[in-house]
């Protein structure tokens, strides 16, 4: 039986609403996504010279949000300075982070520095409160906040930054760890730091490099994306979790499995939240999680001997 | 070139090298036997700095490095072997040989570092045909192979081996002595840790035995290889 025409119209009307509807889930996932995969490298590089998983990763996304805002919406440099010095500052709290908690540990094991790096989490977000109370924080979107058009798909210029940002962050990473000498020096520490020492490499050095770098990755995750989702003092740990999560679904220490990882959970969380029940948006992707690591323990491109925990 | 002086060195209460005291002139090879656990490892590395020293004084080339970290003296030229094939597993057979060129990699070294790694591969031709492959996957020859490659690379002007025969076939330790004997020969200054004391004492010009941290016997190679002692302990009769 053919229904009338009106009611064909209606149901062609609503599939393609239905289908740029997932579209547009999509667009947002992926950009959700590509802030998790960000954090998801932070972890990766501290881990992959420490064995420490940084808990205080999530903070320096946040603290890059805050200065950002404070340098460019406070003091009013334009965008370029703001985002250098942003990058800048958030490093120097990840070197102070790792000469004040980490290396003065006395009798390091991993299981306590990834404490320490609980305690300076807390510490990082106490500050921030005090700094800049309570209430979230607007920042200009880098280039204008008029939506680009793409077929009924509304997307944000912001959003094109955070990926581009990924993107950037990826291939700078990829070089700087398989092409030049200090980041091949970096992956020695990881893979046999009294080897590593026995080369010439200050091996201490280089846990300080991995501390500085992951901050700057963190503040550029932050700084791209407040102004989509704005930014307050107690932010860092969710995305820390959602960080680590991505890092762990992609396997602990690879950096495509980070993006992937990243990518997957941003998209979960947002088609489960647009589609399914919105109200439990972050328990999509960690029963997603569970589900792969029941499945595969060492993550989707992770390899069992690296994501052991030798020295626990 | 090295000399030591009642170096003693300990882990907590334990003290696992005495009062030793030991010389490495130029150009000759030493050798420090003894058994398992009887300190030879923990004074190497003492002697490279990766253990602190409880006392006594350690001279390269006329030059304290008692208390200097492990990367410096490296840059003074003292390269260390580790015991049981220290190298990066994860990473590529040439990375693991170019990390030896670290304290000194520039554009302006290229040519120098250039015709290191060519000299490495020419002496050991099989890491230049495992030259993309995954360190972790050579063989226990290979590994040993390259980790003396890394360590040429460092510019070393006395190479340390910590029983570079440990665990090989014997056909393999067989050329890494051969191997050793050769560099000697090109002018390299060479101490070297074995329990394999035939070996050592056949390649060496001087030798110290080492009995729970302390030197029990000391006297060039030739005569300790036909001591009474020295053939009842650890020439096996
Ligand atoms: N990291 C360590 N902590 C505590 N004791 C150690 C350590 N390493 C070695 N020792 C002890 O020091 C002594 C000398 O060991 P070592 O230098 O490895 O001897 P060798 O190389 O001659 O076999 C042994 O009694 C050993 O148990
Ligand atoms: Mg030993």
């Amino acid at each position: 039986m053919r229904h009338p025409w009106f009611i064909r119209a209606a149901q062609r009307m609503n599939s393609i609403s239905f289908a740029t509807q997932v579209l547009q889930f999509i667009v947002t996932g992926l950009t959700v996504g590509a802030i998790y995969a960000m954090v998801a490298i932070g972890f990766n590089i501290i881990y992959n010279v420490t064995e420490i998983i940084n808990l205080a990763q999530g903070e320096f996304v946040m603290l890059g949000g805050l200065v950002m805002v404070f340098m460019h919406v406070s003091v009013g440099l334009p965008l370029v300075p703001a985002f250098l010095s942003t990058i800048f500052l958030v490093m120097l709290v990840g070197i102070v982070m790792d000469r004040l908690g980490i290396r003065t540990i006395r009798k390091p094991s991993v299981m306590t520095l990834i404490i320490a790096t609980v305690a300076v989490s807390i510490i990082i977000k106490g500050v921030a409160m005090l700094l800049w109370g309570k209430s979230p924080y607007d920042l200009p979107a880098f280039s204008g906040r008029t939506p680009i058009q793409l077929g009924g798909v509304v997307v944000q210029p912001q959003y094109l930054w955070v990926i581009g940002f990924l993107i950037v962050v990826a291939v700078g990473l990829t070089y700087f760890f398989n092409r030049t000498i200090l980041g091949k020096a970096m992956r020695a520490c990881a893979d046999n730091p009294s080897a590593a020492r026995l080369v010439g490499i200050d091996v201490e050095k280089m846990v300080l490099l991995s501390f500085a770098l992951s901050a700057a990755i963190g503040a550029v995750a932050g700084m791209t994306m407040t102004p989509i989702a704005l930014m307050d003092y107690d932010r860092g740990a969710m995305l820390a979790i959602k960080g680590f999560g991505a890092a762990i679904l992609g396997g602990l220490g690879s950096f495509p499995g980070a993006i992937l990882g990243g990518l997957l959970i941003g998209l979960i969380e947002s088609l489960g939240a647009g589609l399914l029940l919105s109200g439990y948006k972050d328990a999509y992707a960690l029963i997603i999680l569970l589900a792969v690591l029941f499945v595969r323990p060492s993550g989707i491109l992770g390899n069992l001997q690296v994501t052991k925990f030798k020295r626990f | 070139m090295l000399d030591i002086t009642k170096l003693s060195v300990g882990y907590g209460a334990i003290a696992a090298v005495k009062e030793v005291s030991l010389q490495v002139p130029q150009g000759r090879v030493v050798s420090i036997i003894g058994a398992n656990g009887a300190g030879k490892s923990t004074l190497l590395k003492a002697v490279s700095g990766l253990v602190k020293q409880k006392s006594g004084r350690i001279l390269f080339d006329g030059r304290n490095i008692s208390d200097l970290p492990a990367d410096r003296i490296v840059g003074l030229g003292l390269s260390q072997v580790a015991e049981g094939r220290q190298i990066f597993a994860h990473m590529s057979v040439a990375d693991n040989i170019q990390l030896g060129a670290y304290l000194y990699y520039s554009r302006r070294n290229r040519g120098e570092i250039r015709e290191r790694i060519d000299h490495v591969y020419a002496m050991f031709p099989i890491l230049a045909k495992r030259a993309k492959q995954i360190a972790g996957s050579l063989s226990g020859g290979e590994q040993q192979m390259l980790a003396i490659g890394r360590a040429l690379l460092t510019r070393p002007k006395l190479l340390v081996l910590d029983e570079p025969s440990m665990g090989l076939a014997p056909i393999v330790v067989h050329d890494i002595f051969h191997t050793i004997a050769r560099l000697n020969q090109d002018g390299m200054t060479i101490l070297l840790v074995e329990q394999n004391a035939r070996a050592a004492l056949r390649i060496a010009d001087f030798a110290y035995v080492l009995e729970t941290g302390q030197v029990a016997l000391e006297g060039p190679a030739a005569k300790l290889i036909n001591d009474p002692k020295v053939k009842a302990a650890y020439l096996g009769g």
